[in-house]
């Protein structure tokens, strides 16, 4: 029997910390932008081991600054992105500023610096990716979901999903289907 | 999992060597700092990627008409084992129909690319993939939606 | 005409000749009753002459006897009076015959009756007279007193007889005049009666001639008709193939048609037309089918149909299309006719057809086979010749001389070529054999699309395009995404220096001028799309020319191009049933009209 599933990365994510905070019985407390608070202090040893387990989920304890500095804005975008709601007006540049307390010349130059792409560019790869995730929903029609994700139109939607895809909207939900479709008759 | 986007482990198979040629010099002259290891067929490259003590590649870059086991088949085989989930692949083939591009990506291809005629565009477009690739790995997106043809 | 018309329809000729043969009929009543009334009248005629005759012998006998009385008388000679009862007997005998004269006529015979008794009386007196002249005795004076009074009253019965004989006499004269003048009238009447039957009857005769006369020919041309037509018919089955044959269910009597000997492959009428001949023709193999088929049809009446051969003595096997159905003939009996049909030739030809096909596809499969190499094969040694030019042109270039890097640059310019005639031969080809499904296509959305994929070309010639509302139509998507391609790479790449490239892309009804230049019957019936640049043009005359494979106006090495573009175009709209036609004004541009008919038509 096959089922699909919805998820939340982030909310996945966040659970598995928390698991492993309480196996390993470290103290913590959870912040935003991906941050969480160890409150007691954790020995080096327990710390790889931490790391050892979260291994395995792919997730990683950013240590240096610039990372933890571009975690931050990426999670920031994330955000936007996810929950449109929360940001109707949003002037990015100017919220990320704000927000992480920094210039936005040297956000940008630490992340273009350290992920070898512009921030515009990753805001565009997360719009795309979350467009690519409503398609597959089936719960949005492209004219909705192009208005979600803050375009002009289906056409500009659809051109800036081939530009990073290569492949059209209709292009991408048909392989889709087709997938899904092959995996069903195994 | 990938840290920085240093030291990518790119695979290619290609039973053509100039191909295999162009491919390699056009890395070298990217300085990306990746490790390339090459295949001239599907049954080598299978070979080694069944051992169980490799380190998994980051991406992988297939021909389509290979003999022996094609590109194809090494794409299904490689896409019906869980081990590689995390790997991208790309189809590397002469062809641009449309219908080859619509069937690699699914039987689990993400990224397509026709064999440019152009040794400038060839590095373009390595670039583009390698640093395309980095990006999804490291925004936390799905690889079962991760598509990019050039 | 009219009448002769009506004179030719038989129940009309029929009820007429009756008419005449009863007014003939009738005339010969007439004729008849006026031949007996003549016969009466002449009667009458003759028979108041005899009764005058006899009346005037009587009187003349009476007159005779008085004399021989008066004789007597005088002369006292017994001879006179010797013969007196003969006169009396002859007297008696006129008056029988008088009255049977007079039988008829009951006033003439009371006449008769009264003439009677006057001569009875006079003879009376004649017997008194006499015996008064006889006696002797008495004086002379006595005697001749009686005498003298008895002659007296003697003469004077005679006047009287006389003058009644003489009336009679008179009014019988009078009688027998009228008579006679009746007589001529009815004589008249009887002429022309006599001749009004015989002028009839010859018409009658005449026209009952002429009818038969012309019934006759019709029945000639009739025959004539049907004999021709039995012919045509005989040579029609001879040419066309087929004959046919008739069974009478009741009298089991089976009926051959010349030809269907033929197709048996013998002489007509060569054997007796029944199953049982017929078996040796049939091939056998089809022989139980045939057979079981036709004696079910006689059970059950239903028509038959079915295909079977013939084999024919000289040993040919002929397939045959046989058909059976079923009517009734004028008495009643029910029919199965059947007609036998020689699709040999349409069998052959479907066989060759078939085979034709199996050829066709196996060529099909080859020159996809073909193409393939075309399209790949080719392709790839092609591709690596890009390539190290690529590389050559990079790294070791500078090593060349002037002339070597001369070289070089024609050979990278002469691969490109190549290639961009191979992407374009696979394109044609891909008109020809691809997937020929028609689809509800919005050309609105294709043209987007083809927008899309031309933009950078687009912006760097920094050509306005202008889009107009497109219809949506059945058509072969990718086919028509080639075309738009085609049309508006063309139009930037032939598209003026110095100017701003202007294409509109726009779809419309069709005018009058245009269905007269381009012969189209109904305007309704087809789609119209005009795709417009202001590019260098071309001279109108070549406006067939360009559609041409391989064809090329402007060898200009400026414009590059391999002479399919247009070709594939052309073979675009062919495939959908329609047309394309062009306008070309030197240094003023181009206009593309591709007309492609409306849904029915496909």
């Amino acid at each position: 029997m096959k089922l699909n599933f919805n998820y939340d990365g982030n909310i996945a994510c966040r659970t598995i910390l928390q698991e492993q905070f309480e196996r390993l019985d470290i103290k913590y407390l959870l912040l935003d932008l991906g941050q969480i608070e160890i409150v007691d202090d954790v020995s080096e040893e327990r710390l790889a081991e931490l790391q050892n387990n979260l291994d395995k989920y792919g997730i990683q304890i950013v240590n240096n600054p610039k990372g933890k500095l571009i975690q931050k804005i990426k999670d920031a975008i994330i955000e936007i992105v996810y929950e449109k709601d929360k940001f109707p007006n949003v002037n990015i540049s100017q919220y990320l500023a704000d927000k992480l307390n920094f210039r936005y010349g040297y956000i940008t130059n630490v992340f273009s610096e350290y992920t070898h792409t512009s921030i515009e560019n990753f805001i565009i790869i997360q719009k795309i990716e979350r467009a690519k995730k409503l398609i597959i929903q089936e719960e949005l029609t492209l004219t909705e979901i192009s208005h979600e994700l803050n375009y002009s139109s289906v056409a500009h939607l659809s051109t800036q999903f081939k530009k990073v895809t290569g492949l059209t909207p209709s292009m991408f939900k048909r392989i889709i289907g087709r997938r899904r479709e092959l995996s069903n008759n195994d | 999992m990938i840290t920085h986007q240093d030291s990518m482990h790119i695979l290619l198979a290609d039973d053509d060597e100039d191909d295999r040629t162009f491919f390699n010099e056009a890395l070298q002259e990217l300085k990306m700092n990746n490790k390339l290891t090459l295949f001239k067929d599907g049954k080598e490259l299978m070979d080694y990627l069944e051992q169980p003590d490799i380190k998994l590649p980051h991406v992988l870059f297939l021909d389509l008409n290979m003999p022996g086991k094609t590109g194809i088949d090494c794409l299904k085989e490689i896409r019906a084992n869980v081990r590689f989930k995390e790997v991208s692949i790309a189809i590397y083939s002469t062809s641009s129909s449309e219908k080859d591009i619509e069937d690699t990506f699914i039987e689990g291809a993400n990224i397509y690319i026709k064999k440019p005629n152009d040794f400038s565009k060839l590095k373009e477009i390595i670039k583009e993939v390698v640093n395309m690739n980095w990006q999804f790995h490291t925004s936390g997106l799905n690889i079962e939606t991760f598509f990019f043809s050039i | 005409m009219k009448i002769l018309r009506l004179f030719k329809n038989s129940q009309v000729f029929k009820i007429a000749l009756a008419v005449a043969i009863l007014v003939v009929c009738y005339l010969a009543t007439e004729f008849y009753s006026q031949m007996k009334k003549l016969d009466s009248t002449v009667e009458l005629i003759a028979n108041s002459n005899e009764t005058q005759l006899e009346l005037e012998k009587l009187l003349s006998v009476i007159s005779i006897y008085e004399t021989s009385l008066r004789s007597y008388i005088i002369t006292k000679d017994e001879t006179y009076i010797e013969n007196r009862f003969l006169s009396r007997g002859k007297i008696e005998e006129a008056i029988k015959k008088l009255k049977t004269l007079t039988t008829n006529n009951s006033i003439r015979n009371k006449d008769i009756d009264s003439l009677k008794n006057l001569i009875d009386y006079r003879f009376k007196l004649f017997r008194q007279t006499l015996i008064i002249a006889k006696s002797k005795s008495k004086s002379e004076n006595l005697n001749r007193l009686e005498l003298n009074a008895k002659l007296l009253e003697s003469s004077e019965v005679t006047d009287k007889m006389k003058s009644f004989v003489n009336k009679i006499i008179f009014s019988e004269s009078i009688k027998a005049k009228s008579q006679n003048n009746n007589h001529q009238f009815e004589l008249q009447d009887s002429i022309i009666t006599a001749f009004l039957l015989v002028i009839l009857s010859l018409l009658i005769l005449l026209l009952s001639f002429q009818k038969m006369n012309v019934d006759i020919d019709e029945l000639q041309k009739a025959n004539d008709k049907l004999k021709l037509l039995n012919e045509s018919y005989n040579s029609a089955e001879k040419t066309a193939g087929f004959g046919h044959w008739m069974v009478n269910t009741e009298t089991n009597q089976y009926t051959f048609s010349d030809n269907l000997y033929r197709l048996m492959g013998v002489e007509p009428n060569v054997f007796e037309p029944n199953i049982e001949n017929t078996i040796k023709y049939i091939h056998p193999d089809d022989l139980d089918y045939v057979t079981k088929v036709h004696l079910d049809s006689l059970l059950n009446h239903q028509p038959t149909s079915m295909i079977f051969r013939f084999l024919t003595p000289n040993g040919d096997v002929k397939y045959i299309m046989g058909v059976g159905s079923f009517t009734t003939n004028s008495n009643g009996d029910l029919i199965k006719i059947g007609v036998n049909y020689d699709i040999t030739n349409q069998y052959q030809k479907t066989l060759e057809l078939e085979n034709n096909n199996k050829e066709l596809k196996y060529i099909n499969t080859e020159l996809e086979a073909f193409n393939n190499i075309v399209s790949h094969d080719l392709q790839e040694p092609l591709r690596k010749i890009q390539m190290f030019i690529s590389r050559l042109e990079e790294k070791e270039l500078d090593l060349l001389s002037g002339q070597g890097k001369e070289y070089f640059l024609k050979i990278r310019a002469s691969a490109n070529k190549m290639q961009t005639l191979l992407i374009d031969l696979v394109d044609y080809s891909r008109t020809i054999k691809g997937d020929k499904v028609f689809v509800e296509t919005d050309l609105n959305k294709i043209l987007e699309e083809t927008l899309q994929d031309l933009s950078t070309n687009i912006e760097e010639k920094k050509a306005e395009i202008q889009v107009g509302n497109l219809p949506t139509i059945k058509a072969i998507p990718f086919q028509i995404k080639q075309l738009f391609i085609n049309l508006i790479s063309n139009s930037l790449k032939y598209s003026k220096e110095d100017s701003i490239p202007e294409i509109k892309i726009t779809s419309g009804k069709i005018t009058e001028k245009e269905q007269r230049d381009y012969k189209i019957a109904n305007k309704e019936d087809y789609y119209k799309i005009v795709i417009t640049d202001n590019g260098i043009g071309f001279k109108q005359e070549y406006s067939e020319k360009i559609f041409l494979l391989f064809k090329r106006l402007n060898t200009d090495p400026k414009y590059s191009g391999t002479g399919l573009g247009l070709a594939i175009c052309h073979r675009v709209v062919d495939n959908h049933k329609g047309f394309i036609k062009v306008i070309g004004k030197p240094d003023i541009g181009a206009k593309f009209y591709i007309f492609i008919p409306k849904g029915d038509l496909l």
